[in-house]
């Protein structure tokens, strides 16, 4: 009898004192909070610049959450969050409400396997494949084999990207693959010498230098890497923003001048983008 | 001789049916065996490498490619305890209710019943916008581990409930008879009978629960967030294993082995989890039913 009462009892009493000191711990300080929320492809980085602000700010909580660019825009625009992420350039009807900082820039570059002889596609070239019209490397100056063409899924801002920069509908684009994010297109290209992908040129950098079987093609006679990206030659790139509402609060700002300072260069390379100028 | 080599046929061809039948009967369990620990080893292969004490107890760095995942099994246990906590009582209640006081056949019964196996179908992506709205939302607990639990809860409730009634139901009525005969009221026969004898029935669906439960993604994205930080509160926002897991391989180029590790602890959690409610029950059932 005593036994089980005081089994039971102390299983309930642990139970109590862990959400009860959870509870206390969280009330006790006064902490200045942060949110930021958006884009999934900003996210990993956001997070990372939270931190050393944290480190370098005490009593200060930067809160990061997902839920991709439209969501970041929105939460920003009606103040349900400090701070919206956004991994595209804003449209003109998006621009008047928020106020917008460039934090780092972002590339895509063509990827074809590390076994492919095509050293270099003109625009039109790459239009033709994946519009369907060239099915066969012979045509662009390759040996004879079938091209497998990977895309990326609807909703993805490397595919309006893409499509914007070519002139292209996605209805138009004849896939053989679609894939739905960068890692994935890496590795689909990787394990299949006839395919081509476009993929952002940071992470197609980073899986090159860890040895894994792609290249990429310079596109309108550029060479694609995250140092033409950075000195603005490269075309085809994307800006990823922080965005706030019109009147961002003092914290908010000094958070927006950090991220935006050289203090988090190291930060933006280390998550294969590119740092602004 | 010819009616015996007739009868030999006959039996030849029965053996090759048996072997047929035993070889299906047998390979298809083997596939599925193999199938587990092929999973199993291959996250064990790859994670293993990941795993020390300083993985266990450091927070996250570099996006989650290096570092530890301290403050992410922190939250995950926390979540859980929150859901437990809340659908325990509530499951185990609704079951006495289902199983004890309302007769099988009875409309509210069955009401509740079928919305319970409608409950338990529906996707978790659903409990996931289901618990953003009323919890994150309406009730204001903004994205946290509170919300996080709760919603799991809702999302556990009906496994429970419905393996709860099942493990009472199992109870034979002569123990029930048996109680009336003594004269023991029913409050105490259900305290001190009915329910240590239901506790099987009500591990399995604890079990199933947690299981359920550790492995969400979809629903937690919503609710429990994002944020990598040491939770010091309920209501402060807490990432899960399975969103880590999810944010390394896919959104994280470079993340892979790490994720890797980290699956293996979430199994090692379930386990143990699994482990400590088995263990709890025996003991509850020993105290309740031979040392009495």
């Amino acid at each position: 009898m005593h036994k089980k009462q005081s089994f039971a009892f102390s299983l309930v009493s642990l139970l109590c004192l862990g959400l009860l000191s959870c509870s206390q711990a969280g009330s006790n300080t006064e902490l200045k909070k942060l949110t930021i929320t958006g884009s999934t492809t900003v996210a990993p980085l956001a997070n990372e610049i939270a931190k050393r602000f944290e480190s370098e700010n005490a009593n200060v909580r930067v809160d990061v959450q997902t839920g991709g660019s439209s969501r970041g825009l929105y939460d920003a625009e009606q103040g349900l969050a400090d701070i919206g992420m956004v991994s595209r350039a804003l449209k003109q009807e998006e621009k008047p409400n928020v106020l917008t900082f460039v934090i780092a820039q972002d590339g895509i570059g063509i990827i074809v396997n590390k076994d492919n002889d095509i050293k270099a596609l003109s625009d039109e070239q790459i239009v033709k494949i994946y519009t369907g019209e060239i099915e066969n490397w012979k045509a662009v100056g390759g040996k004879a084999a079938p091209i497998t063409v990977v895309n990326k899924a609807e909703g993805h801002s490397t595919l309006e990207l893409f499509l914007k920069y070519f002139k292209l509908k996605n209805a138009q684009v004849k896939p053989d693959v679609v894939i739905k994010d960068n890692q994935q297109g890496i590795k689909t290209v990787a394990g299949n010498k006839d395919a081509i992908g476009y993929v952002s040129i940071g992470t197609a950098e980073y899986s090159i230098a860890n040895g894994v079987a792609i290249k990429l093609l310079p596109v309108g006679g550029v060479e694609a890497s995250t140092k033409t990206v950075g000195d603005g030659s490269f075309p085809l790139f994307r800006p990823l923003n922080l965005v706030t509402n019109t009147s961002p609060s003092p914290l908010t700002q000094q958070f927006i001048d950090f991220a935006q300072s050289k203090e988090v260069h190291d930060l933006v390379e280390a998550q294969n983008f590119v740092p602004i100028q | 001789m010819n009616q015996q080599q007739k009868t030999n046929n006959k039996k030849q061809t029965t053996n090759n049916k048996q072997l047929i039948t035993t070889s299906l009967v047998w390979s298809v369990p083997l596939i599925i065996t193999a199938i587990f620990f092929w999973i199993l080893g291959d996250i064990i292969w790859h994670g293993i490498g990941q795993i020390s004490w300083e993985f266990l107890t450091t927070a996250t760095k570099d996006a989650g490619r290096s570092g530890g995942i301290a403050p992410i099994i922190v939250s995950t246990v926390l979540i859980l305890a929150v859901c437990l906590t809340v659908s325990i009582p509530l499951g185990v209640g609704t079951a006495i209710l289902l199983a004890e006081f309302t007769r099988e056949e009875n409309w509210f019964g069955r009401l509740v019943r079928r919305s319970l196996d409608v409950l338990a179908g529906v996707p978790s992506i659903v409990f996931g916008l289901f618990g953003n709205a009323l919890f994150v939302r309406i009730l204001g607990f903004k994205y946290s581990i509170l919300s996080g639990g709760l919603t799991l809860a809702c999302m556990v409730l009906p496994i429970l409930i419905r393996s709860a009634e099942e493990g009472l139901r199992a109870v034979p009525n002569d123990y029930r008879f048996g109680a009336a005969c003594l004269g023991i009221c029913r409050t105490s026969t259900l305290w001190h009978l009915l329910l240590p004898a239901a506790v099987p029935g009500l591990l399995v669906g604890l079990v199933l629960g947690v299981g359920r439960a550790i492995a969400e993604t979809a629903a937690l994205l919503f609710t429990s967030g994002y944020v990598d930080h040491l939770p010091t509160s309920l209501l402060d926002s807490g990432r899960s294993l399975s969103i880590h897991i999810f944010d390394l391989s896919m959104n994280i180029s470079g993340g892979d082995p790490n994720a890797y590790g980290s699956a293996l602890v979430l199994i090692m959690l379930l386990l143990i989890i699994n482990g400590m409610a088995a263990w709890i029950t025996h003991r509850w059932l020993e105290n309740r039913i031979l040392y009495r």
